[in-house]
C-alpha cells in the first residue's frame, strides 16, 4: 500500500514537472509508457525549442547498443534552471527516467536525468513566479497619470509573464486541463465554451489527437488572440505615446509583435491597400477607460489556434480585451470572445500576469519541423 | 529563349514549394479541387468554393460562365458527413446534382472530401482536396 502511495506521488511529481515545455508533451510522448534508460551520452544538442541528449543504451535483445534521443525542456528554461550545454557531456554515463514516444521510435521525454558518477540530478527545471512584494507597490504612471504598461525608459526593465491561467475557458467554469489545455476528461469539452456543434466536434478531434496538430508548434504560426497572454515566455508592452500606438512584443511568438492603435483610427484602413487581408494578430484599436486600456480587435485570419488547447475560431472573431495594471506587479487581463461563426453566444474569461522585473523578454525562436 | 525557359521553370518551382495556406476554422471553408466522373479513368475536373457565415455553408461549383451555386450544403460533425446540391441547365433541360461525401484528414490543411454524386441523368464518384 505504501509502495502504491509512493509510486502515485512520484508519478504526480513527475507529471507536475512537465510544466515548461513549449508544446504539449503528450502530443508526442505517452504517459502510459514510463521508461528508464541507462547508458552513455553520445551527443548534446543544445538548441531551442527543445534540447536533446543522445545516448547509447544496451540493446536488451542483443549484444549491441541502441541510440536513444532524450527530449528536454527548452534551452531558455534549462538556462533559467542554472544549466548549460556543458552540464552533461558526451561520454558521461546517465540514467534517464521519462515517458516513451507514442510512435514507438527510440525517443523519450526526460523527466529526470541523473549523472551516474555523482548521483546528481541535472537539467531539471522548476518554474516559479517572482515572489510578490510584502506591500503592493503603486502603479507606475506617466506624467498625465495614465498607467504605464511597459518598462520605464531609463529605469526598470521587465515584462509580463507567469499567467495565473494558461488555458482559456469560460469564466465560472472549472474544468481540469493540463498547462497546454489538454482536457483530463474529454466529456468536459462542451463546458469549456459555448461552441457550435462543428466547433465542438473539431475541438474534440484536436483533443483526441493530444493537440499534436497545433500550428504554432508544427508551422511556427503566431499565437494570435488571447493565447499570446497565456504562454510561457510572456509579453512586453512598448508604449509609443508620440505615435499613439502600443507594441505588444510576444515572447513565445517567434519574435513577432502586435500593434494596438490608440489614435482613434478605425479597424479599416490601418494599412494602406491591405484592408481586407485578415491577420494573425487582427487589427486592434484601443482607448483608455480610466485606468483600463480597452482594446477592440477584429480581422483575424483562420490560420492559427487562438487558445492553448485548440478552441476553434473563424474570421468573424472579435476580441474585447481589457488591461488593468492593478498594482506595480500585477496586470489584470479580461477578454470577451465574440465569434458567431464558431460560438453560440459571446463569452468571457480573464486572468492575471506577473511583472518579471529586471529581465528582458526571453527570445524564443520557433524552428519549423524541429521537435 | 533558354533564359525565358529557365525563368519559367524557376517561377514554377517557387510556386510548387509555396506552402499551402492553413485553415483552422470551419472545415469546409476554402477552395476544393478534384474530379468527378463515372470512373477514375473517365472523369472531369471539379472545383468547389465553400464558405461559412456562422449559420450556413454557401458556395459555387465550377466558378465561371457555367457555375452552379451550392444548395442545401451541410456538414454533419458526426462522422464529418458532407452534403451539397446544385441545379444546372443545358439544352436538354435542368440537371439536379446531389453530392454526398465524407471529410478525410480533418486535421490537415489538405483534407479531402470523397463520396458519390447523382443527378436525374447519371451518377458517379467524386473526390475533392482542399487547396
Amino acid at each position: 500500500m505504501r509502495f502504491i502511495a509512493t509510486a502515485t506521488l512520484t508519478l504526480l511529481l513527475l507529471a507536475g514537472a512537465r510544466i515548461a515545455a513549449h508544446h504539449e508533451i503528450l502530443a508526442k510522448f505517452d504517459d502510459k509508457k514510463p521508461t528508464t534508460l541507462s547508458g552513455v551520452v553520445t551527443l548534446v544538442d543544445w538548441r531551442n525549442p527543445h534540447a536533446h541528449l543522445f545516448m547509447n543504451v544496451k540493446d536488451p535483445k542483443g549484444t549491441g547498443v541502441l541510440n536513444w534521443a532524450v527530449e528536454l525542456e527548452s534551452v531558455i528554461d534549462l538556462q533559467d534552471g542554472g544549466w548549460n550545454r556543458d552540464t552533461v557531456k558526451a561520454g558521461d554515463s546517465i540514467t534517464v527516467k521519462g515517458i516513451a514516444a507514442r510512435d514507438g521510435s527510440r525517443q523519450v521525454w526526460g523527466d529526470s536525468v541523473v549523472l551516474t558518477a555523482t548521483g546528481r540530478r541535472v537539467l531539471n527545471v522548476t518554474l516559479t513566479p517572482p515572489p510578490p512584494p510584502l506591500q503592493p507597490r503603486p502603479v507606475p504612471r506617466w506624467s498625465d497619470k495614465q498607467p504605464r504598461l511597459g518598462p520605464i525608459p531609463g529605469g526598470v526593465q521587465g515584462y509580463w509573464g507567469f499567467p495565473s491561467s494558461t488555458v482559456l475557458m469560460e469564466a465560472g467554469t472549472n474544468i481540469k486541463m493540463d498547462a497546454w489545455g489538454l482536457l483530463a476528461n474529454i466529456a468536459d469539452a462542451p463546458k469549456v465554451a459555448p461552441m457550435q456543434p462543428w466547433a465542438l466536434a473539431l475541438y474534440k478531434n484536436r483533443q483526441s489527437r493530444f493537440l499534436q496538430d497545433d500550428p504554432m508548434y508544427l508551422n511556427c504560426k503566431p499565437p494570435g488572440g488571447a493565447r499570446q497572454f497565456q504562454l510561457r515566455y510572456g509579453v512586453q508592452f512598448v508604449e509609443d505615446r508620440e505615435r499613439q500606438r502600443i507594441f505588444v512584443l510576444v515572447g513565445s511568438g517567434n519574435s513577432n509583435y502586435r500593434i494596438i492603435y490608440t489614435d482613434g483610427r478605425g479597424h479599416a484602413g490601418q494599412v494602406g491597400g491591405d484592408d481586407d487581408n485578415p491577420l494573425y494578430y487582427g487589427r486592434a484599436v484601443a482607448k483608455w477607460e480610466g485606468d483600463t486600456l480597452a482594446v477592440d480587435t477584429r480581422g483575424f485570419n483562420e490560420d492559427f489556434w487562438f487558445t492553448n488547447g485548440g478552441l476553434p475560431h473563424t474570421e468573424q472573431l472579435k476580441l474585447l480585451e481589457r488591461f488593468t495594471r492593478t498594482d506595480f506587479d500585477t496586470l489584470k487581463y479580461e477578454v470577451t470572445i465574440d465569434d458567431p461563426g464558431a460560438y453560440t453566444r459571446s463569452w468571457s474569461s480573464g486572468w492575471t500576469l506577473r511583472w518579471v522585473a529586471n529581465e528582458e523578454l526571453p527570445r524564443h525562436l520557433c524552428q519549423e519541423n524541429r521537435p | 529563349m533558354r533564359r525565358q525557359i529557365a525563368l519559367f521553370l524557376f517561377i514554377a518551382a517557387c510556386l510548387l514549394i509555396t506552402p499551402a495556406r492553413a485553415q483552422e476554422g470551419h472545415p469546409l471553408k476554402g477552395s476544393w479541387i478534384g474530379t468527378w466522373g463515372p470512373s477514375k479513368v473517365h472523369s472531369n475536373d471539379l472545383l468547389v468554393i465553400m464558405s461559412w457565415d456562422g449559420k450556413a455553408v454557401s458556395g459555387t461549383i465550377n466558378p465561371g460562365t457555367d457555375d452552379i451555386p451550392l444548395k442545401n450544403a451541410t456538414l454533419n460533425p458526426e462522422g464529418w458527413v458532407v452534403h451539397f446540391e446544385g441545379e444546372a441547365k443545358d439544352k436538354a433541360g435542368p440537371i439536379n446534382y446531389v453530392f454526398d461525401g465524407k471529410i478525410d484528414g480533418l486535421a490537415f490543411h489538405n483534407r479531402s472530401i470523397s463520396g458519390t454524386w447523382k443527378s436525374n441523368r447519371e451518377s458517379g464518384q467524386f473526390k475533392l482536396q482542399r487547396q
